[in-house]
């Protein structure tokens, strides 16, 4: 169902290399799934079908059980994501200060909706629930760099500097 | 083990260290409900209707995965434990689709029966009733994930019996959905429609498109019968009501399937859309006509009393032992078998395949054929890491599972392996045949398990048939097919150029391209005798419905009256 949503033409492109390296670093570790599937998801920053097919086939694992997992913990992506991440927090104090107001300002600049990824890869905007600086409110992380205080104008510059 | 002394409702007993509650209760002849546990599979303790009380313990504890120690004192009825139970039936009555006049297991379900016994008279909470996609992609049974209870029984034997590992969960919680392999439709997956699944599910969440709202588990009877499909001989439960077969389960405590059934052993049958043989059939031309028994029966007597000894008769899988010793006494001439001839050379035993920690499959696709057998090679790499190594190229529906594939002329390389191996086993069907000959007299601690087309293979050899049929030529060629459908072409080129044929058969394809006569034949379900598996084990066929079909022993009966 979400695999579906990744484009042909970029499963296509499938590079194995990386994989492959991580698969052998954990050749003489059973049970490493966990692990595997972090590392395979830095490399190639979601985890691609091919990649839980090669994990399946080296691993033994079944597929079935590299769903689970992948859908278990909400830290896994099965769809490819943007070369920036957007959180916005909508935790209470951000949301009393005005994160509702943020998060449609960047759906209305990058069209599209929070969740998802710009048809580009350019950029994927997410709404989380409270990332534990109140004190910024309301605060913003991109690309792991904390940004507080933020107001529409603010957030919109910060984006559109993005490459 | 040495034993240890639990207290279980006031009894005390001595069950072996490392036990279960839930199996302690049961030494001591004590009944503990339960849901997600079932006796062939590993118990996980998903459901929470097995909970108990355990003195000691500061809660209540799922007796199928709690094990017991010295001195524990339990409690299975107490009016705590009674109440946790409703308290979890209710919570699963909550979740999803439970009502149940609506669903075919109404009257059959576990789910349900727990709901009488603990008498749940209302919903006590609120139902977020979501609704879920229902999976019918399968030809021959339906998922409805709304009826679905989570208790993970289906991925369970999916993955330890079958080996298959196409079953998995998806997501967290009340989210949670079974799903095959990459959350794929059922039919597209990597499923091999065997059917364990439906067979162990608790509630109405997976539906045998066949049987479905034919006969609630106290309206049918249940016959222990044999399959003939193939030389496995599995052990099958037919469930019967008003006199017709309405399902096939595997019976679980049958060698050597245990409980496992192919797709063709469960589902062919009740899928058939041949046209079955209820009278004599006489050729007219490319006519054929209904004939009156003496009529038809006159004319085979003529036909094979005219011929002497020029009679060939061939047998299929589907002829019990009874059918060809009567066959045997009665009929002159040659004795052929339909296939390749079952080997008698063959040392392992199907248990052995459940040891084995090599298995070398030599031209065969065990996803194919004798698939009861392939499941014993997936969950042997599956579960107990043996390593399969496939002989032959060409595509193998075991491909996923070989650690390694090498051609015919890579045999040396195969025994080598082999010889480290502490026992391997080698499987192989009549084409892979010398390949695995050769392997297995070159590695002692090697076994063979060879397969040959055609349930009675072994029985039939036993009875004098033990002649591969190669169109030999006669005045009066007899086929003896059942309910054989599968026909290699060249059998019935052959047939075609035979002065005389009658088949006997329960089915009129494809027979009806090459018979001058057909004469009705009984179906496995309706006859009773002795089938042959491939490793020697006698297994009986018991008649679960009756027929007015004549048996073969009055057909017979029938001619040789004529001949008089």
């Amino acid at each position: 169902m979400v695999l579906e949503q990744t484009k042909t033409e970029d499963r296509a492109a499938f590079d194995e290399g990386p994989l492959e390296e991580i698969l052998d670093s954990f050749s003489a570790q059973e049970g490493a799934v966990i692990p595997i599937l972090q590392r395979a998801q830095q490399a190639y920053g979601y985890l691609p079908e091919e990649a839980l097919r090669m994990i399946s086939k080296r691993t033994g694992f079944s597929l079935a059980q590299l769903y689970g997992v992948a859908t278990f913990y909400s830290q896994f992506y099965l769809q490819r994501r943007g070369r920036h991440v957007i959180n916005i927090c909508d935790g209470t104090a951000c949301h009393v200060k005005g994160a509702p107001r943020l998060v449609t300002t960047l759906e209305e600049e990058l069209g599209i909706k929070a969740g998802e990824t710009s048809p580009d890869y350019r950029v994927t905007l997410e709404v989380v629930y409270c990332l534990g600086s109140c004190a910024l409110a309301p605060m913003a992380v991109i690309d792991g760099q904390v940004y507080g205080r933020l107001v529409p104008e603010k957030v919109l510059k910060l984006v559109r500097e993005l490459d | 083990m040495p034993d240890v002394h639990v207290t279980i409702d006031g009894t005390e007993i001595a069950v072996p260290s490392g036990s279960t509650v839930l199996e302690a209760a049961r030494i001591a002849g004590i009944e503990v409900d339960t849901l997600c546990d079932h006796p062939a599979i590993e118990p996980i303790g998903a459901c929470r209707i097995c909970l108990v009380e355990v003195e000691k313990q500061r809660a209540l504890q799922p007796a199928c995965t709690f094990p017991v120690s010295d001195g524990m004192v339990v409690h299975t009825r107490s009016e705590k434990v009674v109440g946790a139970r409703k308290f979890v039936l209710q919570l699963l009555f909550s979740e999803r689709n439970h009502f149940c006049m609506f669903c075919q297991m109404s009257g059959s379900c576990e789910l349900q029966n727990l709901a009488y016994k603990y008498e749940l008279d209302h919903w006590q909470f609120n139902r977020p009733m979501p609704t879920y996609a229902v999976d019918a992609s399968r030809e021959y049974f339906v998922m409805d994930h709304n009826r679905c209870i989570l208790c993970r029984r289906c991925i369970r034997v999916c993955d330890e019996l079958v080996g298959n590992g196409t079953l998995g969960l998806k997501n967290r919680g009340a989210d949670a959905v079974i799903i095959a392999d990459l959350d794929v439709p059922f039919g597209e997956s990597s499923c091999i429609s065997c059917g364990t699944c439906l067979q162990v599910c608790p509630t109405g969440a997976l539906m045998d498109r066949a049987s479905a709202y034919m006969g609630a588990s106290d309206q049918v009877e249940r016959v222990k019968s044999r399959c003939m499909g193939c030389p496995v001989g599995c052990g099958t439960e037919l469930v019967v009501r008003d006199g017709q077969v309405i399902r096939v389960e595997g019976d679980w405590d049958a060698e050597p399937n245990k409980g496992l059934l192919c797709v063709v052993g469960r589902f062919d049958p009740q899928h058939e859309v041949r046209e079955r043989v209820r009278k004599p059939l006489v050729r007219q031309g490319d006519a054929w006509s209904i004939a009156d028994g003496e009529a038809a029966y006159g004319l085979v007597a003529e036909k094979v009393a005219a011929a002497g000894d020029s009679v060939a008769t061939v047998a299929s899988g589907f002829v019990t032992l009874e059918e060809a010793q009567a066959l045997g006494s009665a009929v002159r001439g040659r004795k052929f078998y339909m296939y390749d001839l079952p080997q008698t050379d063959r040392t392992a035993t199907m248990a052995d395949l459940d040891e084995a920690d090599l298995f070398i499959v030599t031209e065969m696709d065990l996803s194919l054929d004798f698939q009861v057998a392939g499941m014993a090679v997936k969950r042997g790499v599956r579960k107990r890491g043996a390593r399969l190594i496939l002989v032959g190229e060409g595509e193998n529906g075991l491909a996923d599972w070989a650690s390694m594939r090498v051609g015919r002329a890579d045999l040396a390389k195969v025994i080598a392996m082999a010889k480290s191996a502490e026992r391997p086993v080698v499987v192989s069907g009549p084409a892979g045949l010398a390949a695995a000959r050769e392997i297995v007299s070159a590695v002692p601690a090697a076994s063979l398990a060879s397969f040959a087309p055609g349930g009675n293979g072994r029985g039939l050899c036993d009875a004098g048939f033990g002649q591969t049929y190669a169109g030999d030529a006669a005045k009066v060629t007899v086929v003896v097919a059942g309910e054989t459908s599968q026909v290699e072409p060249g059998l019935l080129d052959a047939l075609k150029k035979q002065e005389f044929v009658v088949v006997v058969a329960s089915y009129r394809e494809p027979w009806d391209q090459v018979a001058d006569v057909i004469l009705p034949m009984p179906t496995a379900f309706e006859k009773s005798g002795t089938t042959v598996c491939a490793d020697g084990q006698a297994g009986q066929v018991v008649a679960a419905m009756s027929t007015r079909v004549p048996t073969l022993e009055a057909t017979i009966g029938m001619v040789a009256e004529a001949i008089r």
